[in-house]
Order: C-alpha cells, then structure tokens, then sequence
C-alpha cells in the first residue's frame, strides 16, 4: 500500500514540471498582455513600455519561467497585476468561498444520489424508478446556466426564502454566529441548484450498479440463506455497488477547488471560476499560471486519492 | 452626482471584461430632456425609443424622510478588484464605489469646465500657467484630519516616483513643470509645484490650454498622514487602501466584503453638509439578474444598466428610467500606414489598398447607420455623424450632417474613382483591373456583434465591394489594429468603438504622433486644427468651436474613419429615491440624496 502511495507522488513530479512549462508556454502564446487593454491616449506609449519592461514581459519566455519557477518553489507566486495584490493572498481568499460552496454542494449531491440512486435500483421498472430516471434525463439535458437562473428566479426572488447575491450580508462582522449563518444562507440556493444538477450521474451509476448487482450469484446465496429483503440490500447490495461512487470521489474532489463560472457569475458570489476566467482574458498572467497549476495538481492528487480509495475498498484492483 | 476620474480618452470594447477604462457610463445632459408626467417612458408605436424622451434628473414624487439606506447595484460580470484609492485604481467598478467615499477637490459644470463650488477654488495667473488652489477650510479627511496642501502635492509625488505601480502618470502630470526632472531622478522635488501654506498650492504648467481646465488637473490629493511613511510600491496594496479605505466624500466605509460588497455610514462631517441618507450599501450583481433585482426592490440604483434589456423593461412600474448620451462613438477606421517605432509617429503609405479617399467615402455612403441603430439597438444607439458626440453639446457640430446613407453615391464614387466591374462577377476590381479583396476585422462579444458586422458586409457588397469578415476577441483584435505599433499588414478596415473623455481634443486618437492614430493618418491641415483647438487662442470659446466644427468637417472630407452609431446610457431609479441625477453639471450631489420611504417600492 506505501510502496503504492510512494510511487504514485514520485510519478506526479516530473507531470507537474511537464504542465507547468505547458502552462507558461500556453500563455506567452496567447495575443497581447496584461497591459493590452490600457488603451488610454493620455499615457505615453513610453510609460507603458517602462511597465511592460519592469514586470519583465519583455524578457523571452524561458527567462520569464525561470524567474517565475524561483518564486513558484519558495512559495512566491508574484503579484497579480489587476489586483495589486500577492497571487497567493488572492487565490487564498477565493478558494475559501469555493471551498464552502463545493462542500455544500458535494453534500448535498451525495444526499440525493444515494437515497435516489437505491430506490431507483431496487424497485427498477417501477413508476417510481421511471420518475426518477425522469428526473436525471431532465437534469442531464437541462444547462445549469438556465437552471440556476430558473432557481434564483424562483426561490430568491418570487419566494424570497433565500438571499439573491453575494457570500454573506453586507455588513455582518466577521466571527460571529449571525455571520456563520447568513454565510450558510447564502450557500444553500446555488448549493442546491448545482447539486440537482450534478448528481443526476452518480444517481445513474448507482442505480445501475445496483441492478448490476442485484442478480449476481452470491445475492442469489444470500436470499437462499434466508437474509431479510432490506439486509440483503443494505449489507450485500449496497457495499458492493458504492465501488464506483468511491472511485469517482477523488475526482469530485478536484471539481471542489475549481468553482464554476456560472454559478458564481448568476448568485454575484466571488470564487475561482470568475478568477480563472477574467484572469485570462484580461491576461493576469501571474494569476492565470498560478491557477493553471493548482487545478492541474489537484486533478493529480484527485487520481491518486482515487486509485488508494479503489485498492482501498477493493483489494483485487491493488496495482502491483 | 459625484465627479468621476477624468481620463481623457478611453476605449470601450464589446466585451465587459475590460477594465482598462474608467467611469465612462456618466455622460452630459442632453439639450431637449423631456417625458411624459408621470415620468415613465413612453414607447412610440414602432418599439423604438428615443434618447430626447429621457430625463437625467429623477422626478422627485413624495417627501423626503429622515436618513434611511438605500442599496447601490454594481452591475459587472467580473468582480472590483479592491483598489480604493483614486490615484492607484484601474477598474471601472471600484471607481464606482469610490464616488461615494472620495471625490475630487474641483467640481465641473456641464460643459466640463472646472468651476469654484468644489472642495476647493482656483484662480489662473494671466500667462494662464499657474493655478492657485485654495481648500475649502472645512475639508476633513474621514478620521477627522483637514485636507492639505500637503496632502494634494503628496498625490503628485506618488504618480511621479517611478515605482508607482498605478495607471495614473500620462501628459497631465508630464506638463506640469519640473514633472519629468521629478520622474526621471534628477530633481528630488517638482519645482512647479509649491505649498504656499497648509489650505493653498500653487501648480505651474508648461503648455497653458484649455484642455486644462477640463480635466486635465488632478484634483484627488492622497492622504500624507497615513500614506506618508509607506514605500510608493507598497501604497496600492496596503490595507489602507483595500481595507479601510479613505476619502472625504458624503459617506464613510463601514466594512468590505472582498469582491462582492461594501457598506457605508454617512460622513456626518462633510463638507457639504450632513448627508440625508444614514448609510448605502453597495452590492454586485450580475447583468443577468439586474431586473429581478430593480423590480423586487433588491436595488434601488445601479451603476449600468444593459440597454440591450430595456426595451422587454421599459414599462417596469417601480422605477424611473433616467437617459444621458454616453461619451462615446462607435467608428469603422481604414488602415492608411504604419506605425515608425523609431520616430514615434505615424508613417502613412500612399499606396495602401484603403488609400484613394472616394473609395473610402463610397464605404460610408453604403451603410444604414440609422437602420442598423433601430434594429439591433431598439433606436437606443443612433446614426453618428460626426467625431465628437453629442455629450459634447458645445463642440459637437449639429449642422454637419456626416455623410448619409445613399447606395447609388457610393456606386457613382466607385464609378468615379475608376472602381469597375471588369470581369462580369459583380465584383468591383481597382482601377488598375486588378481584383479587390478588403479584409475587415471586429471584435466579438454580445448577441449581436457579428450579425452587426455582417449586416456592413453586406451593405458594402450591394454597392459592388469585397469585403472579408474576421470576428476577433478583443486582446486579438487590438494586437491587429496596432495596439503595439506592429499593424497587422492584413487588416484594412476595422470596427471599433472610442471612449471620449470629457476633454473635447482629440490629438490623442487623430495626432501624426499618436499611437492610438489607428489609421495611420497624417494631414496638415488635420495637425494645423488640433494644435490651435489647444492653443492659448483657445480658452476664447467660439474660436475653439470655430476650429473643431472644421476639424469635424475635415474628417467628413477625408474619412479616415467613420463614425458610426452614437449610444445612450440609461439607469433606473427606484421611485423612492429622491434628488439624484446622472451626467455632469447637475449640481445635485450624493450628500443630497435621500428616501421617500423605509423600504423600496417593488413592482405590481
């Protein structure tokens, strides 16, 4: 198990290095620059050449990276040059929000899939599977774009029950219970619209585990054996059948830093996804790189969290 | 309402994202601002609207209470970057914050020249290069501290020192004088600047003109007593300014919410005078959500509304729509040359393929600015006809009436200039009978960017032209047209769309040594009308009129580029909010700003 764990993060090294110059190489690729969008006659063209020579984006790509793979290793990101402001105290305050929402969201997908996931799998072929298997049809075919605005639409505005922008109440001090509250409040409605329409796959791979299972051999055995219906399902169905919702796990967990761009755009609520994508097109270079390579490592670790959580569940798929 | 920065010409692209620009959603009054009595718009029978129905000052309906609060929407799809400081901010929406905390010390009329009702007055010396500013002695920072003459200096050493990290150092500064020794090193003071005592500064300029006493002074000072001690390059990212940023304006910071939120409490010390209003809070929002927003009351004003969404909107029962004419104009623009890197100016090719100017006035003459305003903008952005824009009422040449729209001009032009059908195709060849391909670049964003393109394609291909079409992302775009001096060889025509400051010269964009002269065009008579529209001759108002009505004429003659559409802004209003208004010149402040009642009204 170690000698697996070992051998698995020695082999992220040199995917990180490869990335990393990918990512850089990418960048420097792309039309115009950070300064690309100061078009203001009134500044002379000199003044923004100075800029442009003291943030180094003028020197080749390679010296660039160098530089940039110095500050990377001691913990230095740079300056992000929209914010004026450290990259990684600026990623930090992001991904706090993210990580809340993710969480939320993760939660809440695990609480619908799985009771969904079983009902739709023991009582297949019945109204209430084809209602649900409805229902991940529906979620499959609807954008969360439009869904999350349909939500908000309904439940923030017509409603009222839930507030419509933002984190948390302007105003409300940090550290307090009113605060921790209203930081929840604001979670729950894109919490809830994204998770109805991110779980309709694990409720898919559920029930058709199930299913899967239901008719194989040793079930079979343990009805014979005279088991209850729901021991059989609950001890001998069930276990066998979260084998793949575990695998899919690690992954998820790289879906929690990444944030998502539409939800955050819709609910006004400050997380990665808006940084990634502003940060690219308004060239933020050193924000755009810093993001590159943390998605890409989390993806990383998100494979090797997923391939120890398999070899851990099922010891047959052990990689020698 | 408050003053805005005043940067002098900026772009505005299609795409939201860009920052570059500042508070460029203010524009002037405009002359006949007239509606119907219960101040709601009426729609004509056609669906399209009309900027001359709007008002730019709310109606006021009921009485005012004692404080409330009231929430301020900031419509952007990307988040304020949190730089709350005038001398260092660059995005547009933290600009929209700070016009409720901080202001300018000078205040303009709406012609925009400075007037003596700011913070503080001014007197020109006679050779019109010194000012003398004089602070009100009754403007105090926000913790209590006066605002000096110190402190003003201050803010012009920060822009000079050469670590300064802020987009602020531009030809402003470099006029004043002893600016570029400061800059450079040489001097450790800038001789032209002089606290005469704690309330009075005295600035010299090199070059006098009137462009100076229309924005081109910068009047935000810096706060030497808390800013003081700090490294220049330290100043933008300190917590004084993300944090607990500081201003004398009507309200006060309370608390930030990094990216989403700020909250104020009215500056019970201001200058001029209590506010009304206890406290605003200011809140992001999404263009996707701004009318659910305004009709539930989430919002009661906001900075930008996406007129695009007016016209499903227009009757929404809770809110007065207020309308100003924006300070910008979209254009299309022929490639005439290069850029020389080495001299720094434009290097014009006589024998570029946009070069024979009745080739270029046929292209104007072939498309429906007026129908291309109606259909796709809802008549909310209107057939341009000239290259100041109305929102400049002084300069702008009503009388001139561009070049119309009249397909069979543009065909005799062609027929004219030697344009002619050789081969049968229905497509024009040069007049050497070589064929011609006109390659045309836009930029992308929005529903209807390439369908607008297109409908030009189309427009220039009924009067016998080849016109290709490449949509571009912006940073693309601008790499092509010549963002860096390195033209794109390719490009001949471009669309694109220009910001005015509320300076009315416009050497920046036209001048033979301006980079921003996309079309790399050079006249003498062109160079002789800019230079005397910012002569000392000038301050004498009806001659400067005299030259840019010729300027704007000469550009109708020569057609570097056309303008193409003028554009509105428009923002809603809650009916509960009393005394505000958009645009300059209002003399209607946020410190006036006050509620009918407790609550929004929401809509029936």
């Amino acid at each position: 198990m170690w000698k697996l764990i070992v051998r698995r993060t020695l082999i992220t090294i040199p995917q990180i290095i490869v990335l990393s110059l990918l990512v850089f190489i990418l960048a420097q690729a792309m039309p115009g620059d950070a300064l690309t969008g100061l078009i203001d006659p009134s500044i002379d063209p000199a003044t923004i050449e100075a800029m442009r020579e003291r943030l180094g984006l003028n020197n080749p790509w390679y010296v660039q990276y160098i530089d940039w793979i110095k500050g990377v290793i001691q913990g230095d990101f740079g300056q992000s040059f929209r914010f004026k402001m450290p990259v990684s105290d600026l990623i930090g305050a992001r991904m706090i929000n993210t990580l809340w929402l993710s969480l939320a969201t993760l939660i809440l997908t695990y609480l619908i899939a799985i009771p969904l996931g079983i009902i739709s799998g023991r009582f297949n072929d019945t109204w209430l599977d084809r209602a649900i298997t409805g229902y991940t049809y529906i979620g499959f075919a609807a954008p969360l774009f439009i869904f999350a605005l349909v939500m908000l639409f309904v439940f923030g505005f017509q409603l009222g029950w839930f507030p419509t922008s933002g984190s948390v109440t302007p105003g409300t001090t940090p550290g307090t219970f009113e605060y921790f509250i209203s930081k929840v409040n604001h979670l729950l409605l894109p919490a809830l619209s994204m998770a109805l329409i991110t779980t309709v796959s694990t409720v898919q791979y559920l029930r058709s585990e199930i299913i899967d299972t239901k008719q194989k051999d040793f079930i079979v055995t343990a009805r014979a054996k005279g088991a209850s219906e729901s021991r059989v399902y609950n001890r001998h169905v069930l276990r066998n059948s979260l084998l793949p919702i575990a695998a899919f796990f690690g992954y998820e967990i790289t879906g929690l830093i990444g944030g998502t761009i539409f939800i955050e755009n819709i609910f006004g609520y400050p997380g990665m996804g808006e940084l990634f994508l502003s940060s690219i097109s308004l060239r933020d270079y050193s924000v755009m790189t810093a993001l590159v390579l943390l998605f890409g490592l989390a993806a990383i670790i998100g494979a090797l969290l997923s391939d120890i959580i398999l070899s851990l569940v099922d010891p047959r798929i052990r990689i020698k | 309402m408050g003053k805005n920065n005043k940067s002098k010409v900026l772009i505005l692209s299609l795409a939201l994202l860009l920052a570059a620009c500042s508070g460029d959603d203010e524009a002037t009054k405009d002359s006949g601002g007239k509606k119907d009595s219960d101040g709601k718009q009426e729609q004509k029978d056609d669906g399209l609207y009309s900027i001359e129905d709007f008002s730019n000052v709310k109606t006021n309906e009921g009485e005012a209470i004692d404080g409330g609060n009231i929430t301020f929407g900031l419509v952007s799809d990307t988040v304020f970057e949190g730089t709350l400081n005038w001398n260092f901010y660059s995005g547009a929406p933290d600009a929209e914050i700070l016009n409720w905390f901080d202001e300018g010390l000078l205040t303009w009329d709406e012609n925009y020249v400075y007037t003596n009702d700011g913070a503080a007055t001014y007197e020109v010396s006679e050779d019109g290069r010194t000012f003398t500013f004089k602070i009100g002695d009754n403007v105090n920072w926000h913790d209590g501290e006066p605002v000096t003459a110190e402190d003003w200096l201050f803010a012009h050493e920060v822009i000079g020192n050469p670590e300064y990290d802020g987009p602020r150092y531009n030809s402003d500064f470099t006029n004043i004088e002893g600016m570029e020794e400061y800059n450079s090193g040489k001097a450790d003071t800038i001789s032209g600047i002089e606290v005469v005592d704690e309330k009075t500064l005295k600035i010299t300029y090199i070059e006098s003109t009137p462009s100076l006493l229309t924005g081109s002074i910068w009047s935000y000072p810096l706060a030497k007593h808390i800013f003081g001690d700090m490294a220049v390059a330290d100043i933008s990212s300190s917590p004084e300014v993300r944090e607990n940023p500081i201003g004398f304006g009507p309200f006060k910071v309370e608390s930030i919410v990094p990216g989403e939120s700020v909250t104020l409490t009215k500056n019970e010390d201001y200058w001029r005078g209590e506010p009304n209003l206890d406290g605003v809070t200011i809140k992001v929002i999404s263009s996707s959500t701004v009318v659910q927003e305004l009709e539930t009351g989430g919002v009661d004003l906001i900075s930008e509304f996406p007129v695009d969404q007016f016209p499903d909107n227009a009757d929404m029962s809770n809110v007065e729509f207020l309308g100003a004419v924006d300070r910008a104009y979209t254009y299309i623009g022929f490639k005439l040359g290069t850029w020389d890197a080495e001299n720094n100016r434009v290097q014009p090719n006589p024998d570029a393929k946009m070069g024979d100017v009745e080739l270029r006035k046929a292209m104007w003459h072939a498309v429906d600015n007026t129908a291309v305003g109606e259909r796709f903008y809802n008549g909310l952005r209107w057939n341009a006809t000239t290259l100041i824009p109305p929102s400049h009422p002084e300069f702008h040449d009503d009388s001139n009436e561009g070049r119309a729209y009249d397909p069979e001009v543009a065909k005799t032009l062609l027929d004219d200039a030697g344009y002619a059908d050789t081969d049968g195709d229905g497509i024009r060849e040069d007049p050497e009978g070589n064929p011609l391909e006109i390659n045309f670049i836009s930029m992308t964003g929005g529903d209807t960017a390439e369908p607008l393109a297109q409908y030009y394609v189309q427009s220039w291909e009924a009067v016998g032209l080849k016109v290709n079409l490449e949509m571009l992302e912006f940073n693309t775009f601008y790499d092509r047209v010549g963002n860096g001096g390195e033209d794109n060889p390719d490009v001949d025509v471009y669309q694109a769309a220009w910001g005015v400051g509320i300076d009315v010269d416009p050497s920046g964009l036209y001048g033979a040594e301006a980079l921003y002269n996309f079309p790399r065009w050079e006249n003498e008579e062109n160079e002789r009308l800019l230079k005397e529209g910012r002569s000392e001759e000038a301050f004498d108002l009806a001659f400067r009129q005299d030259v840019y009505d010729e300027w704007q004429q000469l550009m109708v003659d020569e057609v570097p580029v056309f303008p193409t559409l003028y554009r509105a802004v428009l923002s809603p209003v809650n009916d509960r909010v009393l005394n505000y208004a958009i645009g300059d010149g209002t003399e209607i402040y946020l410190s006036d700003l006050a509620v009918s009642q407790d609550s929004p009204v929401t809509a029936e």
